[in-house]
């Protein structure tokens, strides 16, 4: 090993630069730019544009992602979603030849981190190789992360599984299955989407990294099939989820209470969103999921399955079945047991009060004489920075966490955001972040009840009705129309409204 | 640090030294106060708490007494006052405390302390840029020190001794460093004020609060009956009117008066007799202006400042504007601010009750003190109890504040800092409430909490069996207590 690893350094180093850089123990006996999987390899360049929550009508300074992508079947590229999130312009690049090539986005989706390319011109990618994926990773399997050096030359860092469980994704809220492996993983010039091979099959994308671990999380093959089969339907559904919240029934004290003898296991169910399939499979607070899919669950929500062993019951509905399906479910409902049917659908996006994170559409904005009104979404709030929980005004933040509590009608958090300082909002300035309750006496629940209020006004005043103090604001409604003009151009604000359908994009 | 003494230096050898007392007549008045306090633990609320020792300094006023800052003896188990130039040391108690003003009448068991002392007189609020000297016992020591300052501003401040009320505050330009608090701030002979909060030197360098004479005249006064009243509030919130707009739709004339009222807190003083959306336009005859001002004896002042000035039992009359209609409204001033939740309260015991080594504590000032609240939705209740009228529903926020681990409670874990709903239906609005819950028998208690959890269950012979057990391990003496 040693004259190569000194070989191998002095390369890193006139090509880098970079002293930090350690030799990755590469598999001395095979030379790596002819590994068979350097054919489904592709560099993909993404410059994103993510729009400014805080300012809803700008974007933000445009930022460049690398990666590598992996050619699927159709001459299509797989990589991560987070690789193009907010995307203005992605492209493909082939990694011996450096011929690029401009692509679209032909799916993504942003809960399982997953996205297909297409170049423009699918003979962009002829002689490559379409990567087939790795059925029997397991614990303890020996996979290699795959990474490109600037000559092209495929770089390996070899790894191994060392937890096969349900685990957070960069989405809010969102886990599905993941492999954790162990490798002492140095960065190329890339640090989005790595292809994870266990042979000459593709394992997964590398989704996070920890350098002080040394641990990677990736989205694993069983999600990227279930991604796959998914795409290849239309409409595409997301991954489903039941829509519950539950508790582990460990505790013999409550066991007792529940009425659950030695050998029965189960989950307590200590809530069930609105419009969710666990509630339209008839799912109520205060049951005890034992079963899903004929398998039995334990008290933890844990159950075994034949590959991984024992990962949280919610794969089963998230990833282990097809779209459109349904799953037999069996609770323990005040001493007796009954059979339900769990429909397997994703969040309907209609029941969400605030949404998780919007990417690649422009905020939703309505301003009315100055004052600007909005609807509470998760990418609000992380306009506060890491610690938003904490920074962001305390009142949006409990709602946002706490939404599936409020009333199923309740609609879209709706709220005055800024105040723009004009003549129609004079001494208004210091008031913000105050959600809305009416506008001319409508109730409010969604930014088109905005607008059309204001059509409204009340003799000649609009009268906004606050939750919080001041209570009410009122504008001169001849003003507002009369100075809307002026505002627009002092402000340089392209449109003072954004009301476009959540469902379509803006690209 | 040196290139900053040298322009002080300088100056103090510059500024004349007109119309100031002689320091010997002030120090003939100067009281150096030495306590012994304990600090109760809300984390182990049990426990007899932490003790520690303090030194402030206090000055003699008519009547024999010692007025001193309520933050010098709070908490206090023994007082001990000195004088200048006599080595012994005289036990002193509390006679009037003032947490809402920071104010406190301490008086020597031995009233022969007040031989050969001069009491002090009161003049009214210094002028800007005029000096004044500020004695006290900054950073311990047992002489008296002299700073001198100017007085910089005179403004509405919190006081952060209770953390939760604001008065009229002068600032000065002398720092006041701990050791000073209590000390008489004094111009021309005479007190302008009493030395009590400044700044740590990374936030502001040579700022210095003290408490004037109006706030110290209204506590004299107050307790001349013998009995210390809280300070009296409208509790009201009010939002400026500006806008052209607002005073068109409200009807109003362009005459910049006037004030909109957004809420009225429950319990308050004015609940009942004011409404959101009444327009104050005058109170007690002192027209308010949209900006929320009156003018009092020539200067403009904030509206709260014409309550400031009044006691409990008094009366505030308001002119108001009621749905387009004039209305005269009177606020019997029966109450003080409704919810003293948010001020550190002192001379109090922690409340809690202790069940099957579950610790039940109601959320207040002193328990978020001594514990970081990172449940995220009992740290919202905490902080939108008031706005967000949460205290309508619970006056009081019962929380699982503990576990203290045992057996009867290995699965309790995961509702720590969780706010208590109902135990076996009951709903919990105080803390009396669980006590008064887990005091009635029942086979198994059902602790449900707010939010989507799972009910947490404790059989009634598991706890009993647990009992002993738990008190001996942890060393708790008494099982609860729900008297502050």
């Amino acid at each position: 090993m040693t004259p190569f690893r000194t070989i191998l350094f002095a390369v890193a180093l006139a090509v880098t630069g970079n002293l930090r850089a350690e030799s990755p123990s590469e598999p001395a006996n095979k030379p790596a730019a002819t590994l068979p999987v350097a054919a489904s390899l592709v560099r993909v360049n993404s410059t994103n544009q993510a729009f400014n929550f805080v300012k809803p009508w700008s974007k933000r300074p445009p930022f460049t992602r690398r990666g590598i992508g992996v050619v699927i079947d159709n001459a299509r590229v797989l990589v991560t979603a987070e690789l193009i999130a907010n995307h203005s312009y992605v492209e493909l690049e082939r990694p011996a030849s450096s011929e690029k090539i401009a692509a679209e986005v032909e799916r993504v989706d942003y809960e399982s981190n997953l996205a297909i390319l297409k170049p423009q011109d699918p003979k962009f990618l002829s002689g490559a190789r379409p990567v087939q994926l790795a059925k029997d990773v397991q614990v303890g399997s020996e996979v290699n992360v795959v990474q490109l050096e600037n000559t092209g030359a495929v770089a390996l860092t070899p790894g191994v599984v060392t937890t096969i469980t349900v685990a957070p994704y960069p989405a809010d809220g969102v886990a599905l299955l993941a492999y954790r492996l162990t490798a002492p993983l140095q960065y190329r010039d890339n640090s989005f989407t790595m292809p994870v091979f266990a042979g000459d099959r593709l394992a997964g994308l590398l989704m996070r990294y920890d350098t002080r671990s040394q641990s990677a999380d990736l989205v694993p093959g069983a999600v990227i099939s279930s991604f796959l089969a998914r795409a290849a339907r239309q409409p595409y559904t997301g991954f489903p989820r039941a829509g519950i919240a539950f508790a582990p029934t460990r505790d013999p004290q409550f066991r007792r209470y529940l009425g659950m003898t030695g050998g029965q296991t189960g989950v307590y169910v200590v809530s069930v969103a609105h419009g969710s399939p666990a509630e339209k499979s008839g799912l109520k607070k205060g049951d005890v999921v034992m079963r899903v899919d004929g398998s039995d669950i334990d008290e933890d929500g844990n159950y075994t399955h034949p590959d991984y062993g024992k990962i949280p019951f919610s794969y089963l509905v998230s990833t282990a079945s097809l779209p459109g399906g349904e799953l037999p479910i069996r609770v323990l409902r005040n001493g007796g047991v009954i059979d339900l049917t769990l429909p397997l659908e994703p969040r309907d996006p209609s029941t969400i009060l605030s949404e998780s994170a919007i990417v690649d559409r422009a905020p939703r904005y309505y301003i009315l004489g100055g004052l600007v009104f909005q609807e509470l979404s998760r990418s609000y709030l992380r306009e506060w920075g890491g610690d938003w929980r904490n920074n962001a005004p305390a009142r949006l933040v409990y709602l946002d966490e706490f939404q599936d509590e409020l009333p199923s009608d309740r609609g879209k958090i709706v709220f005055l955001s800024q105040v723009l300082p004009a003549d129609t909002t004079v001494g208004y300035e210091d008031v913000g972040a105050n959600v809305v309750e009416r506008i001319n006496g409508l109730p409010i629940r969604s930014l088109e009840d905005v607008a059309e209020a204001a059509k409204h006004p009340l003799n000649g005043f609009h009268k906004i009705e606050l939750e919080a103090d001041p209570g009410v604001l009122y504008l001169d409604a001849a003003e507002v129309g009369r100075t809307a003009g002026q505002l627009r151009s002092s402000y340089g604000l392209p449109a003072v409204e954004n009301l476009s359908d959540p469902a379509t994009k803006a690209h | 640090m040196s290139h900053f003494l040298r322009p002080l230096l300088l100056l103090a050898l510059l500024s004349p030294i007109v119309g100031i007392a002689s320091p010997d007549l002030i120090r003939k008045s100067l009281v150096r106060i030495q306590t012994v306090s304990q600090d109760p633990d809300y984390t182990t609320p049990w426990n007899t708490g932490v003790i520690g020792q303090g030194i402030g300094a206090g000055f003699v006023i008519a009547g024999d007494r010692i007025l001193t800052n309520a933050h010098v003896v709070s908490n206090a188990r023994m007082i001990w006052i000195t004088r200048e130039g006599d080595p012994n040391r005289y036990a002193a108690k509390i006679k009037f405390i003032a947490h809402d003003s920071d104010l406190a009448i301490l008086q020597p068991l031995n009233l022969d302390f007040f031989k050969s002392m001069r009491p002090l007189e009161f003049n009214g609020i210094p002028e800007i840029e005029s000096t004044v000297m500020v004695y006290g016992y900054p950073i311990g020591g047992d002489r008296a020190s002299v700073t001198r300052g100017i007085v910089s501003r005179v403004d509405f401040q919190d006081y952060s001794h209770s953390g939760a009320d604001s008065h009229l505050v002068i600032q000065i330009d002398a720092a006041i460093n701990p050791g000073n608090s209590g000390g008489p701030v004094v111009q021309d002979g005479a007190v302008v004020g009493v030395a009590f909060q400044g700044y740590s030197g990374d936030v502001a360098q040579n700022t210095g609060y003290m408490i004037p004479t109006s706030v110290i005249k209204r506590f004299l006064k107050d307790i001349e009956d013998g009995h210390y009243d809280h300070y009296v509030d409208l509790a009201l919130t009010w939002f400026p009117l500006y806008n052209p707009a607002a005073r068109h739709a409200l009807g109003l004339p362009d005459d910049g008066q006037g004030v909109t009222v957004s809420t009225v807190f429950g319990g308050g003083s004015s609940a009942g007799i004011v409404k959101p959306g009444d327009v104050i336009l005058a109170i007690d005859g002192h027209a308010v202006a949209s900006d929320g001002s009156v003018q009092i004896d020539g200067s403009d002042v904030e509206l709260a400042e014409v309550i400031e000035r009044k006691f409990k039992g008094e009366k505030a009359t308001l002119k108001i504007i009621r749905d387009g209609k004039p209305l005269k409204l009177v606020v019997p001033l029966t109450e003080p601010f409704p919810f003293n939740l948010f001020a550190n309260a002192y001379d109090v015991k922690p409340r809690y009750v202790l069940f099957g080594g579950l610790l039940f504590q109601p959320l207040d000032q002193n328990f978020v003190n001594d514990t970081p609240l990172k449940n995220s939705r009992t740290r919202y209740y905490f902080d939108h109890f008031l706005e967000d009228n949460l205290y309508k529903e619970r006056p009081e926020i019962v929380i699982l504040s503990n576990v203290l681990s045992d057996p009867v409670n290995a699965y309790a874990d995961e509702f720590r800092q969780a706010m208590v709903d109902t135990i076996n239906g009951q709903k919990i609005k105080t803390l009396d409430d669980v006590a008064a819950a887990f005091a009635s028998p029942a086979e198994t208690y059902v602790i449900e909490f707010v939010g989507a959890s799972r009910p947490l269950v404790l059989e009634a012979k598991a706890v009993a069996a647990a009992r002993s057990r738990i008190l001996s391990r942890y060393g708790v003496g008494s099982e609860s207590n729900l008297k502050p």
